[in-house]
C-alpha cells in the first residue's frame, strides 16, 4: 500500500528501532527487561518496572486479546477524517502489557456485536504507510 | 509530621461575570475571565488583591499577578488537566499550615468556546493531551486520536464489560446533572429557551442523542464554554475576619496513574483511589460522612469510575448512587454536582475550579442566591468530597470540605 494517507510516525531508533525494523518483515518485535524479565510497552530506555537498563528486543507472536474498544464515529486527522466510523482497541499482549490500535475488518454498525468479542483473540497486521514505517493494525482471528 | 487539616479555610468562591454560551460576539479571553473571577471574589471577601500572598494557577499565575500587581511570595503554576485546582488547593492548604503564607488566591479564566469559535477546535486543557508526545507514535497519534472523547470511550466500554452496567446506568447521571441545572439559572443548559438541549432531559433522550464515539453519546459529553472561577484560601487565625463564613479544608490528597490511557492498568479504576484515601486520612473522616459530591464529570464514565474509587458506592456499583433520581433536587441519595455539572452547568476545558465554587456555595449555605441558584438547590450538607479528574482520567485531587460549625 504506496497511498497510505494517514499519519505516519516518525520512527526513534534510540527508544524503538528494533520494533520498526521488524515491522517492516511483518514481526512484532517488543522490548524485555535482562534483569526482571518483564515485557514494556511502550518502548523506554530503561525497564518501568525494575529501572534495570539492560533490555533485549524480541519476536513476540504477534497475538493477544481484545481490552477494550471503542468506535470513533468522527476524527480529525488526515486520513482518518475521510474514513467513516472505524474501531480503536487496547490489546492485551500475550507477552505482557498492553498495545493500542485499531481494529480491522469490523461491522461498525453494530457494535455489540464487537463488544460481545472482549477478551476474545486478535493478532496483528503491519500496513505498509512507507517504505520505512509499518503500521500495526489488529484484526480478531477467525 | 503534623495533620495539615483545619489549617486552611476557603473564605469565598466567585465566578468570571459571563460564563457559557451567552458571551458577546468577539468572545473573551482566558485574561479577562480569570481577573473577572478574581475582582468578583476579592469583593465578595472584603480583601484587596494587594493582600493576596500566594498565587495559584494552571500555568497563568505570572501574568495574573502582573495585571493586579501583586507581588507574591508563593508561585504555583501547577498545570496538569482540570484536576489543577483541587491540586491548588491542596499546595494553598500545606503552605499555609507550614506558615509560609497566610492568604492564598487559586484562579481560573479559559474561553474555551471562545477559542473553538475563533480558531477552531479548542486547545484548552482538554484530556488527551500531545498525540506526539513520548510513547504517543504508539498511542492515539497514528491512528486519528483528537481528544478526550475519543479516549474515554474505551473506559466506558470496559466498565460495560468488566461490571455489567448499562448505558442506561451512565446515562442516569447525566439526567440528574440536567435537573440540578433546571435550578441554576447560569446553567447553559438550565432550559429549553437556553438550549434545545437544555433540562430537564430523560434516559431515552441520552440514548438516542447523536453517538459520538461508542459507547459515549452526546449527553454523556461535557459542554465546551467560557468560564472564570476563583476562590481565595487563608489560615485558621485569619478565617473569621471576612465578610464571608469559612469553608475548612478537612482533608485533601492528590494523585496520578499515568499520562496516557495505554497505561492504565485497569480502564475502571483512576488515582482517585489513592488522592481519596490521603484526603480522608487527613480528614478523620471516611465515604460514609460525605454528605455532597462534586465530581468532576468530562463524560457520565468519569463520574462512575470516580465515585467507586472514592468509595462511595462498591467497585462496579456507582449506579446505587444516581438511580431513580436519588442524586438529584430532592433526592433520597447523596446530592452530587448541583451546580449541574460540566454536563450541563459549565465546562472550559478545565472544569475542576467550579467544583470549589460550588463545594463553597453548599458549605456556606449561599446556594440559592437567585443568579447560582434558585430555590431547591441549597442542600443541607455539612460535609463535601470534591474531585477533580485531569487529563486523561491521569491525575486526581481530593478534597474533604466542612461547613463553619
Ligand atoms: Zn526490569
Amino acid at each position: 500500500m504506496t497511498d497510505y494517507n494517514k499519519p505516519i510516525p516518525d520512527p526513534d531508533p534510540y527508544t524503538s528501532g528494533p520494533f520498526w525494523e521488524g515491522a517492516k518483515e511483518g514481526k512484532l518485535m517488543l522490548p524485555r527487561c535482562n534483569d526482571c524479565n518483564r515485557v514494556h510497552w511502550y518502548p523506554r530506555i530503561l525497564c518501568p518496572f525494575c529501572y534495570s537498563r539492560s533490555i533485549s528486543w524480541f519476536e513476540a507472536s504477534g497475538e493477544g486479546t481484545l481490552y477494550s474498544f471503542a468506535v470513533q464515529q468522527r476524527a480529525f486527522a488526515p486520513g482518518w477524517a475521510e474514513e467513516g466510523p472505524y474501531v480503536t482497541c487496547f490489546i492485551d499482549l500475550n507477552e505482557g502489557d498492553r498495545m493500542f490500535g485499531v481494529l480491522l475488518d469490523v461491522d461498525v454498525s453494530k457494535p455489540e456485536d464487537i463488544f460481545a468479542k472482549i477478551g476474545s483473540k486478535v493478532s496483528i497486521e503491519f500496513v505498509k504507510a512507507n517504505d520505512d514505517v509499518h503500521v500495526p493494525y489488529w484484526k480478531l482471528a477467525s | 509530621m503534623t495533620n495539615p487539616s483545619m489549617a486552611a479555610a476557603i473564605v469565598g468562591a466567585a465566578e468570571s461575570d459571563e460564563i457559557g454560551f451567552a458571551l458577546s460576539e468577539k468572545g473573551t479571553t482566558n485574561t479577562q475571565l480569570h481577573i473577572e473571577a478574581i475582582s468578583n471574589v476579592c469583593k465578595q471577601v472584603g480583601i484587596s488583591p494587594s493582600e493576596i500572598e500566594g498565587v495559584f494557577s494552571a500555568g497563568f499565575t505570572p501574568q495574573i499577578a502582573e495585571y493586579l500587581h501583586i507581588r507574591p511570595k508563593y508561585i504555583d503554576g501547577t498545570a496538569v488537566g482540570g484536576s489543577s485546582f483541587e491540586l491548588h488547593v491542596h499546595h494553598a492548604l500545606a503552605a499555609i499550615a507550614a506558615g509560609v503564607i497566610d492568604v492564598a488566591l487559586v484562579s481560573h479564566g479559559e474561553s474555551g468556546r471562545s477559542a473553538r469559535k475563533n480558531q477552531g477546535r479548542g486547545t484548552g486543557g482538554r484530556g488527551g493531551g500531545d498525540p506526539w508526545a513520548p510513547g504517543a507514535a504508539f498511542s492515539g497519534g497514528p491512528y486519528g486520536g483528537w481528544g478526550a472523547p475519543f479516549n474515554y470511550a474505551h473506559a466506558m466500554t470496559r466498565h460495560l464489560h468488566q461490571w455489567g452496567s448499562t448505558k442506561e446506568d451512565f446515562a442516569q447521571i447525566a439526567v440528574s446533572a440536567r435537573d440540578w441545572a433546571t435550578l441554576n439559572p447560569r446553567a447553559v443548559m438550565h432550559s429549553k429557551e437556553t438550549d434545545p438541549n437544555g433540562g430537564p432531559i430523560t434516559v431515552q433522550d441520552v440514548l438516542d442523542s447523536r453517538l459520538i464515539a461508542w459507547p459515549l453519546s452526546l449527553l454523556d459529553v461535557c459542554l465546551v464554554t467560557d468560564h472564570g472561577g476563583a476562590v481565595l484560601i487563608v489560615s485558621a487565625e485569619k478565617a473569621h475576619s471576612f465578610k464571608t463564613p469559612p469553608v475548612w479544608i478537612a482533608g485533601a490528597g492528590e494523585s496520578m496513574g499515568h499520562w496516557d490511557m495505554l497505561e492504565m492498568d485497569d480502564l475502571t479504576l483512576t488515582s482517585a483511589v489513592n488522592s481519596g484515601k490521603t484526603a480522608y486520612q487527613m480528614a478523620g473522616m471516611g465515604p460514609g460522612e460525605m454528605e455532597l459530591g462534586m465530581i468532576y464529570d468530562s463524560f457520565t464514565v468519569t463520574v462512575g469510575i470516580t465515585v467507586e474509587a472514592l468509595g462511595l458506592a462498591p467497585r462496579g456499583g456507582f449506579m446505587e448512587l444516581f438511580e431513580g433520581g436519588k442524586s438529584g433536587p430532592g433526592g433520597s441519595g447523596m446530592p452530587i454536582n448541583t451546580n449541574g455539572g460540566g454536563l450541563s452547568f459549565s465546562h472550559s476545558g478545565m472544569y475542576g475550579m467550579m467544583l470549589l465554587v460550588e463545594a463553597y456555595r453548599q458549605l456556606s449555605g449561599t446556594a440559592e442566591d437567585g443568579v447560582n441558584g434558585i430555590a431547591g438547590k441549597q442542600t443541607s450538607a455539612q460535609t463535601a468530597i470534591v474531585n477533580g479528574t485531569g487529563g486523561s482520567l491521569s491525575t486526581t485531587g481530593t478534597l474533604v470540605l466542612v461547613a463553619d460549625q
